[in-house]
């Protein structure tokens, strides 16, 4: 466990996640008040990264839930296995017919039957437990929302047949949004939260160098100055989503796989596939867009 | 630097205090909260502000948009917590002038403001109303007209109910990724199979089964509060809102928006279970109403803040326009076409369409016409049963 921010910012940095120190308070807190926290921000700001940097930087185990509209109980918790029980009961009723039904009701209940979910799995996590990460709660519906409130308040669930289940150790748990809707006054209270914005320009370079390697310092430099301007106003009004982090990796990736030593419009329109996922927005960076975006660079560099 | 030491408990009161400004701000703050964030001030210390900033945000903030409250309140409350109400008190009636505190937002400086009046006990309300009015002359905002919408005569209350409890608005259903048991459907319902099975001896007497069960689509109405619109608007509002309501069976998601020169969401006002609560709130919400009606600009907005609102290609929207638009055509129709190809059926019910003869010739009316899936009169309000049943027909279509 992490002493301070600091220790926690430079645990992060080591296996490549480069947080900022409001992002680091917030996750240092959670760590230390045994708080579930959520992350909300735009796609691609790294929300899904940190609960994995964390894992592996704790060590701890990383469990992943991924949300979905219709996500249910029997797959976040735990199901029985219903086809091994009944037959369980079958061989019971000829091996040892009248048997004790107590007994077999035992038998049928027994631990084995019982298949873990990613929740269930957290809670009975040996120490010093692990890290569940609860990806895009919002696109569960909200009786899902209603059905974690027991797991985030108190670390624990319960089970009708077993009884309720403690946390071994408090589970590290995250939690993330797109905000595709609002999520429940009653989840929120009961979490840490932190809106994840993009990084600014010097954590983008850092994340590019570390990343990509084989960039040279000056094309880094550019990859990051020339995401970081259309994220910003008013260029970024021009489109309807702004690249992420993942993008400006991955065009970085690209950039170095064309051999570009320098960004020049050109190469801009070539690759505006990698940054933009949309017709309309790949339309909309024009060579001469780019050529604004890439001026005044062109003379700082 | 006067955060004050956690020995002597000065640092305790002061965060206490910030809590309730916070919550006066707008910030849902409750006091669970203030105790954590003792806790989290302790565990990160007090050397530095901004660490402590951070610290008290994670806990206390739990919605994107009051982040910058936060951010501002937290400022100017930890600068100095008595010098700054003080100053702040003593500035605000003559802030016009003034750079700093023209720019804090109104709530965080009537958060501030009353502080002030409780220390002396005497509350005055003018100093308020003058703070108020500082806020509004210093932004560039026009004379700004909000919407009256009355609340509902008992008539039309009455209407507006029975309209929504016969006519059930018949937004469509798609099959939803949730099962529930039922007795068709391929997977085997296991836990009631055996909880049948036990009353049976162990023998599978009856097989119950996990059918996907229907889930109403999202909708996403738009209405237009123009001028030109102003007669329709409010009952439209009512019936919508008492007709989503959804009394029996699953609500499905609902999101509403005002436009008239720019977007007002009214989805927090539609939260509200009881009708007038609803128009009153809207009312309040609405501050461009009986004006002009800028449909790009507004759809704009919509498509750069709210994209996600539509979700998935699955919405149904609603336009409820005269289709008298004032702003530019090309923005409308490239604005239109984005709509259009994410949403699932875009109907436009318009009241111009009670007049014989009645052809959208109208620049912003042509462009609408050509790009809604379907259009439908609703002028005559008395007859909504007209509305519920031809929208019924064209989301069929």
């Amino acid at each position: 466990m992490f002493t301070s921010i600091d220790a926690l910012t430079q645990g992060l940095q080591g296996v490549g996640y480069f947080a900022d120190r409001r992002l680091a308070t917030a996750v240092f807190l959670a760590l230390r008040l045994q708080r579930p926290l959520l992350l909300e921000g735009e796609p691609g700001v790294g929300k899904t990264e940190l609960a994995k940097a964390l894992a592996l930087s704790l060590p701890r185990d990383l469990l992943r839930l991924q949300c979905y509209d219709g996500l249910e109980q029997r797959e976040a918790l735990y199901e029985w296995n219903y086809a091994a029980q009944l037959l369980h009961m079958r061989a019971a009723e000829v091996l040892h017919a009248g048997a004790d039904t107590a007994q077999v009701e035992r038998e049928v209940y027994q631990d084995r039957y019982l298949i873990r979910r990613p929740l269930l799995q957290a809670l009975q996590a040996p120490a010093p437990g692990a890290v569940l990460l609860i990806d895009e709660v919002d696109r569960a519906d909200e009786p899902f929302e209603a059905f974690l409130l027991e797991y985030l308040g108190e670390y624990q669930v319960s089970i009708p047949e077993i009884g309720t289940v403690r946390a071994v150790a408090t589970p590290v748990t995250i939690l993330t949004s797109n905000r595709t809707r609002e999520l429940n006054d009653a989840v929120k209270r009961r979490c840490l939260y932190h809106w994840l914005d993009y990084p600014d320009r010097e954590r983008e370079l850092d994340i590019v160098r570390a990343q990509v390697p084989g960039a040279s310092e000056a094309l880094a430099r550019q990859v990051a100055g020339f995401v970081g301007k259309l994220r910003s106003q008013p260029f970024a009004n021009a489109f309807q989503r702004a690249p992420g982090i993942a993008e400006s990796v991955e065009w970085a990736r690209a950039l170095v796989a064309l051999d570009t030593l320098v960004v020049d419009p050109e190469v801009v329109a070539d690759t505006a596939g990698i940054l933009f996922k949309q017709r309309e927005d790949v339309a909309a960076l024009t060579r001469d867009l780019a050529t604004d975006l890439l001026k005044p660079e062109a003379t700082a560099a | 630097m006067q955060l004050g030491d956690s020995r002597t408990g000065k640092l305790a009161d002061n965060i206490t205090g910030f809590g309730r400004a916070l919550r006066r701000a707008g910030v849902r703050t409750d006091s669970a909260r203030i105790a954590l964030a003792q806790q989290a001030a302790q565990l990160v210390g007090v050397s530095s502000k901004d660490d402590l900033g951070a610290a008290m945000e994670a806990v206390m903030v739990s919605r994107e948009q009051d982040r910058m409250v936060f951010r501002e309140l937290f400022d100017a409350f930890f600068r100095d917590p008595e010098v700054a109400h003080k100053l702040l008190a003593q500035m605000l009636p003559r802030a016009e002038g003034r750079a700093e505190p023209s720019r804090r937002r109104p709530r965080v400086s009537e958060a501030l403001s009353p502080q002030k009046a409780f220390a002396r006990m005497q509350p005055k309300p003018q100093d308020q109303q003058v703070d108020f009015d500082a806020a509004m002359t210093a932004s560039d905002l026009q004379r700004l007209k909000h919407a009256d919408f009355n609340g509902l005569s008992g008539s039309e209350f009455r209407l507006v109910e029975r309209l929504a409890r016969d006519i059930a608005l018949p937004v469509p259903s798609v099959p939803s990724r949730r099962l529930l048991p039922g007795i068709r459907g391929a997977r085997m319902h296991w836990p009631g199979v055996m909880r049948h099975a036990a009353g049976t001896g162990g023998e599978l007497v009856r097989l119950q089964r996990l059918q996907r069960h229907r889930e109403p689509l999202p909708l996403l109405v738009l209405v237009d509060v123009s001028g030109s619109m102003e007669r329709y608007a409010r009952l439209l509002l009512a019936f919508l809102h008492a007709a989503t309501r959804g009394g029996h069976g699953r609500v499905g998601r609902r999101d509403v928006f005002a436009f008239g020169t720019q977007l007002t969401d009214l989805t927090p006002a539609f939260r509200q279970a009881d009708t007038d609560a609803m128009l009153a709130a809207a009312s309040l919400a609405i501050t461009d109403f009986a004006g002009g009606t800028r449909l790009g600009e507004s759809l704009a907005t919509l498509r750069q803040q709210h994209a996600r609102r539509l979700v998935g290609r699955r919405t149904l929207v609603l336009a409820i326009t005269d289709g008298l638009d004032t702003g530019e055509p090309e923005q409308l129709v490239h604005e239109l076409d984005w709509l259009r190809r994410r949403c699932r059926r875009l109907l436009w019910l318009n009241p111009l369409l009670r007049f014989e003869g009645y052809a959208p010739t109208a620049r912003g009316a042509a462009v609408l016409h050509r790009h809604a899936h379907g259009m439908l009169a609703v002028h005559n309000i008395s007859k909504l049963e007209e509305l519920a049943a031809g929208l019924a027909a064209l989301m069929a279509s």
